[in-house]
C-alpha cells in the first residue's frame, strides 16, 4: 500500500452519440457481434434466394427421404418430414429475428416509459411504479409465457406480444436509475427554473441522456426474446404455421432424430440459436462499453514509476538559498503518451526546498503542478513517464532509487496528501486503526502499544483528539477527515509533506484551521512542506517561498514577500491583477485574456507568450530559461535577460 | 434608492428529517432542520447583493426560495410587490421568465447532448418567445454577444465539450439572458473556474447589473470575490442573516463577531493588510440542533452570559448597516477591542 487515490468527483458522463458507431467499429467485440448479426440479417432477407428448397412447399413424403445424412443434394441432410434442413435453417432465421426485434421493441417501449416516469417522478408515483415493476420481476417469465401462449393460442403475434409484455422489467429498472441520475443534474434544475414543463424536461433532457443506455439494453433484450421464442417453440408452443429454429428442435427431439442418430436434424438449429444470441450479446456488451464508458481512469489510480531519462539533466540555474536544500529538483520533465506522440506536461522544472521551509507551488489547472509532484513521488499514471531530471533528496536521487527503496522512502521521508483524499479514508476501519496500521507498515519493530500511543499523539497533534480514534470516518466532517489524512501523512514522521490542494472544497474557516495546522507542523516539527494550490491567498498567508508554474514550466520562483510586492514575470503580474483581494475591494480586477495552453498545442516559445501583453518576437521562438533576479529569486522571461534587453522594455517591469 | 424588485420577508424553511421507526411508533415528533430561519432582505434593480456564508448556512436554500423552487414554511417573497406564493399559473410563468438562475458548475449546467444554439434557445422555446426561426436566431446571437461570446456564429453550432470552462459559464449566462430577466440568482458563479478568468465572468455580471439594471443575488462562500463586485453584503450563519449592509462599510468596519472572524481568515495577498487570523474553533453546528439564544454564542470569542438566552434581532447601526448581536451599538466589542490591526 502506498498512497490513497483521489476519489473521482465528476459523475459518469455518457459519450456523445456522434462517433459512437465509429468507436463500435473499432471495438473488436462489437465488430464481431455486428458482423454476426449482419450475416444473420442478410440470410433472413435473402432466404428465398439462398435456400436450395422452399421449406413451405409440401411435396409427398417418401420414406427414404426421412433423416437423410448430409449429401451434395442436401448439405445438411433432411429432417423427419424429408425436408432440406439447410433451407429450414435459413427460413427459420426470419422468425427468430422478427420475434426478437418486435418483442424487444414492445419491451423497451414499456420498460423505457415506466422507467423514465418512475425516475423523473421520484416521489409517490415513482415508488408505486417500482413496486409494480418488482411484482413483475418476481413472476417466473417462462412459466407465465407458457400459460399465456397456451391460453391465447400459439400464433406468431401472440408469441411476440407475450414475450414483449413480460420482458420489460429489467429495462424499466435500468432506465429508472439512469433517469434518477440525470434528473439530479444541474441543467435539469436550470430548465425547471426557467419554467419548463415536465414533458419538455423528459423529451429534451431525460430521453436523450437515457437513450444510449436503453440502446445497449435493447440489444440484450433482443437476445432474450429470441431465446424465449426458441424455448416456446421447442416445448411445442411455437406458431404451427411457420418454421423456426425452436420448432426444428422440437420436431427433431419428438420424432426420433436422436434415436435415429440424425445429429444434423438438431445440431444446426441449436448452433443457429447460439450464434444469434452470441451475436446480440457481444454487440450489447460492446455498446455498453462504447456508450457508457467507465469512469475515466484517474491519474492517481495506478502507481507507476517509469523513469526514462534519455539525456542527463541539463545544467539548471542554481538558485542560491540561505539554507542548504533538503530537496533539490533539477530539470524535471514529464511526458504523457498520446496518439499524436508524447505530450510534455512538465518541462524542465527546477526548484529547491530547504529544511523547515514551506513552498507554495501555484498554478492554474493544467499548469503541471500536480503532475510535477506525482513525478517527484514516481506515482505517475499509466502513459506518463519522467524523461529528464533529478530530484536530490539529501543528496540521493529519488528518480534513480530502486522500487523497494522508493516505497520505504515515500511516507517515511516524503509523504503526500492528495487532493480530495479526505473522501478516501477506509470507511470500515476506525480512523485510529488506519493511522496505527500506517505506522506499523513502515516500522515493523514498533510494538502495538507504542504504535497506539503514537496514533493518539498524532490525532491530538492534528486537532482531532485521541478520544475520537475509535470512530469511523463517516462520523467525521470534511475538515476532520482532512485532518485525519494529514495525521496519516505524518504517521511515519516524514521530512517533507506535499499537500495537493489541501483546502479545496473546505469552508473558509475550516480552511484557516487546516492551514494553521500545516503551518504549525513546519514550525514545531521542522518539517518542510510543499503546498500545491491555485489559491494565491493561501500562499501569501503561509508560504515562505512561491513557485509559480505555467504551461508545465516554472514562471517565477521567489520569496513570498517579494512575489506579492513586486512580481517580475508577466504571468505572475497578471495573475495577481486577476485575484480578488478582500483588503482592496476598490481595486479593479482584470482577467487574463485567452485560455491556458493545451498540452497538445503548446506554443513553441514561452508558453505564456500568446496571452502576454509584453511578448515580443523572441518569446515565440524559444523557451526562456530562469533568469536570476536576486538571492533566491528568478523568473523565466526574456524581459529579464541581462545580456539581451527587450526591444522596448515596458516600464511595468522595473 | 429605487423601489425594491424582490423583498424577502421573514423566510423560514423547515425540512422534516427521517425519524427512526421506534420514534414514529412512540409518536415522537420528527426533528426538523431549520435550514433558513427568519431571513429578510430586499434587492433593487441594478443592485448586486451577495449572500455570503459557510456551507450549511442556508444561502443556497435562500436562493431557491426566491425563485419559488422549494416551498416556504413561513414568510413571503414579493416580486414587484406581488406575493410569489399566491401567483396564479399565468403570473407564475411570467415570474419564471423574469427570474433566472446560474449554477456553480458550468460542466453540469449544460446538457452535453445539445448544441449551444439549442441550449440558449431553450428558454425562448419554453416560453414561446420567438415569433419565428429568424427571430430566435437573432435573439440567440444577441445573447451570445451580450455574454461575451463573439462572434456568435463561431459558438452557436458547438457542443458544450468543445468549450472551455469560462466559455461554458458564459453560455449559461447567455441562456439566462435570452428572456431578459430582471432578477438573476448566481450560485457560486466562478468557484469552478480558473483564477485567471474569474474576473471576466464577474465583470460581465457586474456590467449586466449596472447597464441592464438586472438585480443580482450572488451566492458565495468567497468573501474576496464578493468584495469587488457586490454593492451589498448579507453574511449568513446557521440559517439567518447576522450582518447586512453596504459592502464597503461591512468590509472596513465589520460589527458582528462572526463577520469579523470570517474576514480575518480570508487570505489576502497584501502583507500590510494581513490581520492575525481569528480562527474559530470547531465547526458550524448541525442546523437540526441550533443553539439556544444567539446561535453563534458557542463559538463566539466575545460571548457573554446573556448571549445564551437572548436571540438577537438585526439592529440598525448606520444608514445601510445592520447586525444581529446584543453587544453591538453599546456593547464592549465596538469600543476598542476591534480585531482589525491586532
Amino acid at each position: 500500500m502506498t498512497v490513497v487515490a483521489e476519489v473521482q468527483s465528476r459523475p459518469t458522463t455518457i459519450a456523445a452519440p456522434r462517433g459512437a458507431l465509429r468507436t463500435l467499429l473499432h471495438h473488436p467485440v462489437g465488430l464481431a457481434g455486428l458482423i454476426m448479426l449482419g450475416l444473420t440479417f442478410f440470410v433472413a432477407v435473402f432466404a428465398p434466394l439462398l435456400a436450395p428448397y422452399d421449406p413451405y412447399d409440401t411435396p409427398p413424403v417418401h420414406i427414404e427421404d426421412i433423416y437423410q445424412p448430409p449429401s451434395p443434394e442436401h448439405p445438411l441432410g433432411t429432417d423427419d418430414g424429408g425436408k432440406d434442413v439447410l433451407s429450414e435453417l435459413i427460413y427459420g432465421s426470419r422468425v427468430s429475428l422478427i420475434v426478437g426485434f418486435t418483442a424487444a421493441a414492445i419491451a423497451i417501449v414499456i420498460g423505457g416509459a415506466i422507467g423514465i416516469v418512475a425516475g423523473y417522478k421520484a416521489g409517490r408515483t415513482g415508488s408505486a411504479l417500482m413496486r409494480f415493476t418488482d411484482f413483475f420481476l418476481v413472476i417466473p417469465d417462462l412459466a407465465l409465457q407458457i400459460v399465456l401462449v397456451a391460453i391465447l393460442g400459439p400464433s406468431l403475434v401472440t408469441i411476440i406480444i407475450v414475450i414483449g409484455i413480460l420482458g420489460w422489467t429489467t429495462t424499466a429498472r435500468l432506465v429508472r436509475s439512469q433517469a434518477l441520475t440525470v434528473r439530479e443534474r444541474k441543467f435539469v434544475a436550470r430548465a425547471h427554473a426557467i419554467g419548463a414543463s415536465d414533458w419538455h424536461m423528459i423529451r429534451r433532457h431525460i430521453i436523450p441522456l437515457v437513450m444510449p443506455l436503453m440502446l445497449a439494453n435493447a440489444v440484450l433484450v433482443i437476445s432474450l426474446a429470441i431465446l424465449s421464442e426458441s424455448t416456446l417453440a421447442f416445448i411445442g408452443l411455437g406458431d404451427p404455421t411457420v418454421i423456426s429454429w425452436g420448432k426444428m428442435l422440437n420436431f427433431a427431439f419428438d420424432r426420433g432424430a436422436v434415436s435415429a442418430g440424425a445429429w444434423w436434424a438438431f445440431f444446426p438449429p441449436g448452433l443457429a440459436i447460439v450464434w444469434v444470441v452470441l451475436a446480440t450479446t457481444l454487440l450489447g456488451t460492446a455498446l455498453e462499453d462504447v456508450l457508457n464508458p467507465r469512469l475515466k481512469r484517474h491519474h492517481l489510480e495506478a502507481g507507476r514509476d517509469d523513469v526514462v531519462r534519455s539525456v542527463e539533466p541539463p545544467p539548471a540555474v542554481m538558485i542560491p538559498t540561505a539554507n542548504a536544500p533538503l530537496l533539490s529538483i533539477r530539470g524535471l520533465s514529464v511526458e504523457f503518451e498520446s496518439s499524436d506522440g508524447p505530450l510534455r506536461a512538465v518541462d524542465d522544472v527546477s526548484f529547491d526546498l530547504a529544511r523547515g521551509e514551506t513552498i507554495g507551488l501555484v498554478g492554474e489547472s493544467g499548469s503541471g503542478k500536480t503532475t510535477a509532484m506525482l513525478g517527484l513521488l514516481r506515482l505517475l499514471p499509466p502513459g506518463g513517464r519522467i524523461v529528464a531530471g533529478q530530484a536530490l533528496f539529501d543528496g540521493e536521487d529519488l528518480l534513480s532509487l530502486p522500487p523497494d527503496e522508493l516505497r520505504a522512502f515515500r511516507w517515511t521521508r516524503l509523504s503526500m496528501v492528495f487532493q480530495g483524499a479526505m473522501n478516501a479514508l477506509n470507511p470500515v476501519q476506525t480512523v485510529g486503526g488506519q493511522v496505527t496500521e500506517a505506522i506499523r507498515l513502515h516500522d515493523h519493530r514498533i510494538s502495538k502499544d507504542e504504535a497506539n500511543r503514537r496514533t493518539a499523539d498524532l490525532l491530538d497533534r492534528v486537532g482531532i483528539g485521541a478520544r475520537r480514534a475509535n470512530e469511523y470516518p463517516h462520523t467525521y466532517s470534511g475538515g476532520m477527515r482532512q485532518r485525519a489524512m494529514i495525521a496519516l501523512a505524518l504517521a511515519c514522521r516524514p521530512d517533507v509533506i506535499v499537500a495537493d490542494e489541501p483546502t479545496t472544497a473546505l469552508d473558509v474557516m475550516i480552511q484557516a484551521q487546516i492551514m494553521e495546522l500545516l503551518g504549525g507542523l513546519s514550525r514545531d516539527l521542522g518539517m518542510s512542506t510543499i503546498i500545491v494550490t491555485h489559491d494565491l491567498g493561501i500562499v501569501a498567508q503561509v508560504c515562505d517561498r512561491v513557485v509559480v508554474m505555467y504551461g508545465g514550466r516554472v514562471a517565477e520562483d521567489a520569496p513570498a514577500s517579494r512575489l506579492f510586492a513586486e512580481p517580475r514575470h508577466p504571468y505572475t503580474q497578471a495573475l495577481l491583477e486577476a485575484f480578488p483581494d478582500v483588503a482592496h475591494p476598490e481595486r479593479e480586477l482584470h482577467a487574463i485574456g485567452g485560455t491556458p495552453p493545451r498540452l497538445d498545442a503548446m506554443p513553441p516559445g514561452c508558453p505564456f507568450a500568446p496571452r502576454c501583453a509584453h511578448a515580443f518576437d523572441r518569446c515565440d521562438t524559444a523557451k526562456p530559461p530562469l533568469y536570476p533576479i536576486s538571492d533566491g529569486w528568478a523568473a523565466s522571461c526574456y524581459l529579464l535577460d541581462p545580456a539581451h534587453p527587450a526591444p522596448a522594455s515596458p516600464a511595468t517591469h522595473d | 434608492m429605487t423601489e425594491p424588485l424582490v423583498v424577502a420577508d421573514d423566510l423560514h424553511v423547515r425540512f422534516a428529517t427521517q425519524r427512526p421507526l421506534t420514534d414514529s411508533l412512540l409518536r415522537r415528533p420528527a426533528p426538523s432542520v431549520r435550514a433558513v430561519d427568519g431571513v429578510s432582505f430586499a434587492v433593487s434593480p441594478g443592485e448586486v447583493l451577495a449572500l455570503v456564508g459557510e456551507s450549511g448556512c442556508g444561502k443556497t436554500t435562500t436562493g431557491n426560495l426566491l425563485l419559488g423552487l422549494i416551498p416556504l414554511s413561513e414568510g413571503t417573497v414579493r416580486f414587484e410587490g406581488q406575493d410569489v406564493a399566491s401567483m396564479g399559473r399565468r403570473q407564475m410563468r411570467a415570474f419564471r421568465r423574469a427570474c433566472q438562475i446560474i449554477f456553480q458548475d458550468p460542466y453540469e449546467s449544460l446538457n452535453p447532448r445539445m448544441r449551444i444554439r439549442d441550449i440558449i434557445a431553450e428558454p425562448l422555446r419554453v416560453h414561446h418567445v420567438a415569433v419565428n426561426d429568424d427571430d430566435e436566431q437573432t435573439r440567440v446571437r444577441h445573447a451570445l454577444t451580450q455574454a461575451g461570446l463573439a462572434p456568435p456564429e463561431v459558438y452557436e453550432n458547438r457542443y458544450p465539450y468543445e468549450l472551455s470552462g469560462g466559455q461554458r459559464q458564459r453560455v449559461v449566462i447567455a441562456a439566462a439572458l435570452t428572456l431578459e430577466p430582471r432578477l438573476l440568482i448566481a450560485d457560486e458563479p466562478v468557484s469552478m473556474l480558473d483564477v485567471s478568468i474569474r474576473a471576466d465572468i464577474l465583470n460581465l455580471l457586474r456590467r449586466l447589473a449596472t447597464e441592464s439594471r438586472i438585480a443580482i443575488v450572488m451566492i458565495t462562500h468567497d468573501l474576496a470575490t464578493v468584495s469587488a463586485y457586490a454593492d451589498r453584503l448579507a453574511v449568513m450563519y446557521l440559517g439567518r442573516i447576522v450582518e447586512i449592509g453596504d459592502t464597503r462599510t461591512i468590509l472596513s468596519d465589520p460589527q458582528h463577531p462572526y463577520t469579523r472572524a470570517l474576514l480575518s481568515v480570508v487570505p489576502t495577498t497584501d502583507p500590510a493588510a494581513r490581520q492575525r487570523p481569528q480562527v474559530l474553533a470547531g465547526e458550524t453546528p448541525d442546523p437540526s440542533r441550533i443553539p439556544s439564544g444567539c446561535r453563534f454564542h458557542p463559538r463566539c470569542p466575545v460571548a457573554v452570559a446573556a448571549c445564551r438566552t437572548i436571540d438577537p434581532a438585526l439592529i440598525a447601526l448606520g444608514p445601510d448597516h445592520e447586525a444581529a448581536c446584543i453587544l453591538v451599538g453599546s456593547g464592549p466589542i465596538v469600543r476598542g477591542s476591534s480585531s482589525a490591526g491586532r
